[in-house]
């Protein structure tokens, strides 16, 4: 592909596009990749390797990128060349924007976009959650990328929906990558292992099963039966262990109130953690809380 | 089973036909709760998973508040859905758990951080100062359990080298199941069983050791009550009555560790008899009034009730091996999952003739325990050659994982006069396998009818408690086999001349193992 660049304000083939900052295809000799500016602070941001070889750093991780190679930027995130080192290649980018967060957790798109709000919360999850920027060999993204170029230019019938759609294609196949880097279908347990650490460091998230089964690459169905074989508990339930374990935990530190507790560990009130705490253990957590206290005296 | 009037007849006290038994085992990788009506047929069984972390190489940890709320969480909905669903009253709950766990509590009884398990390494250099510190082996013939990193004694010096202030704000030093039954009743107890396991704990007094205390830097204060295997810990605490349904008169029995009761549970009581149990690690065991002693300190020993010890050897090369080579090498094109896709294999192998025409496999990928205890082996495939394809390696494969089994077995044939085996686990268990064994030992090999033997031994032991065995002699001859196989009187003498060679290469390398461990250490 030739080069380019558009820029949202100044080219007329993004006027029908406000979601769309920058999009474009240079040599890095004639382009500076790496000014700041404020406005891409709610952006994703998409980097596709055409041609040579780049080293960037990337939360504070060291990367070598190849063609075929993709970079994906949340908002938040520390990204910079390695310094001393000169990359030659040719890049292809698209910076996407964000609606301003309406919860601290959900990523959202605007009216442009097709998905269903549950199901760009969800990918906005997994792309929080991966553990790796960087997504390797992904060669289907050059042509999505190729055919969003195609509609801007061309702009025939149809183009606004159509560049719109492959902007959502765009992120299906970002998302479902980043889910089979964790799928290991031969090793559950260990993709299980995975998801508990994972639900473990945000416990206080309010977990949807799609979400869990997105995380280890499978559909809910198959998820939910194989959650159910392994561990003997439906996820959510399984779930509910987790955060019971940690709450007891907690409450015997006797640092924090019951009601921080019950955030921290993800119930939604201190009326709900209280419930389902008792069905179980047969005491409030603040009795809980009481008798080992009690026994500390003894 | 005895039929159930005899049954009843025989207790003391009057038992109806909705009474039951619950048995729950603290394993591995899940706990499983069993109901056994009180002639022994199950009622039903539930599991729940928990993981094993490794934040560190040669860390293996468990959270105890999981483990414990894991095992309320099951129990409470197995009891409400089945239990008491199809109107079955408890007579008592007898617990097992896996050997060698280790928990830290505070003087709160909270657990300063995770609960290290039986397969953690990280004691690795103390085990080996240990080993060769004269004190060693003192300790070990008190004790009878091997010098390893596997073992509390060692884990608790390690603390107390590496992990000072945590070895300094101890209140105790638990194992899982002393912690769990504590959480229940508020007793602070361990069975001799389990106790037996630890390193700690002196086979031939039944107390805590005076030399393995002193080495720990401890006193048994630091440690939990000793009490025996039918021991009744205390009653269920109010809220646990009440959360679980359960009444004050149920009875909490301590039990003992999983590899005992599964002992028991696959009928393995008298001189004549061992029982192989192949999950992803292994053990061969046998039950007696005496100890095995072992100049090479081989065998562990560990006390099952006041007059019987359950000797033998474990194995890291079990089940886990076989997933390794089933990961590596199977076909997941087409199978659905790794089950699936060892079947494919097992399939594969069951097209080569015993032996894998000449090729053997020495499947010490983990390092070996029994029977050479060297951490530093590694994997070997030897004697290749251009006709051997696939199939063979996967027959090869097998048969070193049993061959290993037989090598301990070997070693316990030298001190007792094995007529006949039992085998327990997912791997011995699979036909294939159980074949296998009976054609290297030459000796018939049962299963057990029962699904789980650690649950059935577990039952036993109650109803032995309840007064409706005699004792457990008698308990244990009740097991029933489903499936004998008998020995094959063709291939055994292919394998025994197969097994001269493996017995050979398992020791012939100990420079070379050294090493290569040595460099693939140093690459870590």
């Amino acid at each position: 592909m030739n080069q380019f660049f558009l820029q949202k304000g100044e080219s007329k083939e993004l006027e029908q596009f406000a979601h769309i900052i920058e999009f474009g295809i240079k040599k890095n000799n004639s382009f500076q990749f790496f000014a700041v500016d404020e406005s891409i602070n709610n952006c994703l941001r998409i980097y596709y390797v055409l041609e040579g070889k780049f080293e960037w750093t990337i939360n504070d991780c060291d990367y070598i990128l190849y063609p075929g190679d993709l970079v994906l930027i949340q908002p938040g995130c520390r990204f910079s060349r390695q310094s001393g080192v000169l990359d030659i290649g040719k890049l292809c980018w698209i910076f996407i924007e964000l609606e301003k967060a309406k919860s601290p957790e959900g990523m959202m798109l605007g009216k442009w976009t097709s998905f269903p709000a549950n199901e760009i919360l969800t990918i906005g999850k997994i792309f929080r959650l991966c553990n790796t920027p960087v997504i390797s060999r992904i060669k289907e993204a050059e042509r999505i990328l190729a055919g969003i170029r195609y509609e801007l230019f061309y702009q025939q019938v149809g183009y606004v929906t159509r560049t719109n759609q492959l902007i959502d294609e765009l992120l299906i196949l970002l998302a479902r990558k980043l889910t089979l880097h964790n799928n290991t279908h031969r090793d559950f347990p260990k993709s299980f292992l995975n998801l508990e650490q994972t639900l473990r460091q945000n416990l206080s998230h309010q977990w949807t099963v799609e979400e869990m089964a997105a995380l280890v690459g499978l559909g809910t169905t198959t998820f939910t039966e194989k959650v159910k074989s392994y561990s003997g508990f439906t996820p959510l339930n399984y779930l509910i262990t987790i955060r019971i374990s940690e709450a007891i935990r907690l409450l015997k530190q006797n640092n924090l109130s019951v009601t921080d507790i019950a955030l921290d560990v993800g119930f939604y009130s201190s009326q709900h953690f209280s419930t389902t705490f008792k069905k179980l253990t047969g005491s409030t957590p603040s009795e809980f809380r009481k008798k080992n206290i009690s026994n500390e005296q003894d | 089973m005895n039929s159930e009037k005899k049954i009843f007849q025989m207790s003391k006290i009057n038992y109806g036909n909705k009474d039951c038994v619950i048995t729950i085992e603290l394993g591995t990788n899940a706990v499983r709760v069993f109901a056994y009506n009180l002639t022994g047929n199950l009622i039903g069984s539930a599991k729940g998973a928990y993981p094993s972390f490794h934040p560190q190489a040669d860390y293996s940890e468990q959270d105890p508040e999981q483990l414990f709320i894991t095992m309320l969480y099951v129990l409470k909905n197995f009891l409400t859905e089945k239990v008491y669903a199809e109107k079955y009253r408890v007579v008592n709950i007898c617990f097992s758990a896996s050997m060698h766990s280790l928990v830290a509590i505070d003087k709160n009884g909270a657990p300063i951080g995770n609960a290290i398990t039986w397969a953690d390494n990280r004691a690795k250099q103390e085990a080996n100062e240990l080993k060769s510190n004269p004190i060693g082996k003192t300790i070990y013939e008190a004790t009878g359990t091997p010098l390893h990193p596997m073992s509390p004694l060692v884990k608790i010096a390690w603390l107390k080298n590496k992990d000072k202030e945590r070895f300094k704000k101890t209140y105790k030093f638990l194992s899982i199941k002393s912690y769990i039954i504590q959480q229940l009743t508020g007793e602070y107890v361990i069975d001799y069983s389990l106790a037996s396991a630890t390193g700690l704990f002196n086979i031939h007094k039944l107390k805590w050791d005076a030399d393995a205390l002193a080495y720990a830097g401890i006193t048994a204060a630091k440690l939990p009550e000793l009490v025996s295997v039918f021991h009744s810990a205390g009653k269920l605490r109010k809220e646990y009555q009440t959360s679980l349904g359960l009444s004050a008169d149920t009875k909490i029995i301590t039990g003992s560790s999983d590899g005992c009761m599964a002992t028991l549970g696959a009928g393995v009581w008298g001189e004549e008899k061992a029982t192989i149990t192949i999950e992803d690690s292994g053990a061969m065991r046998v039950v007696g009034r005496k100890i095995l002693k072992d100049e090479k300190q081989r065998f562990f020993n560990y006390v099952l009730t006041e007059d019987y010890y359950v000797s033998g050897g474990p194995t890291n090369s079990g089940g886990v091996i076989f997933e390794w080579f089933a990961n590596q090498f199977g076909d997941f094109k087409y199978a659905y999952d790794i089950d699936n896709c060892i079947e494919e294999l097992l399939n594969d192998a069951s097209k080569v003739n015993a032996g894998s025409d000449g090729l053997l496999f020495l499947p010490y990928l983990l390092g070996e325990r029994a029977p050479i205890w060297n951490a530093n082996a590694r994997g070997v495939y030897f004697g290749l050659n251009i006709n051997h394809e696939k199939k063979h390696f996967v027959r090869a494969t097998i048969e070193g994982i049993l061959y290993e089994m037989y090598s301990i077995g070997k070693m316990l044939e030298e001190r007792r006069n094995i007529k006949s085996l039992s085998v327990n686990g997912s791997l011995a268990t699979i036909p294939f396998c159980s074949q296998i064994i009976a054609d290297m030992f030459n000796k018939p090999v049962g299963i057990s009818k029962n699904t789980s033997s650690v649950g059935l031994g577990a039952f036993l032991l109650s109803a032995t408690d309840m007064g409706l065995y005699k004792n457990l002699d008698e308990a244990a001859k009740s097991v029933e086999f489903a499936e004998t196989f008998k020995p094959n009187t063709q291939n055994h003498p292919v394998y025994k001349k197969h097994f001269e060679i493996f017995e050979r290469l398992s020791t012939k390398f100990s420079e070379e193992f050294e090493a290569i461990a040595n460099s693939q250490n140093k690459n870590d």
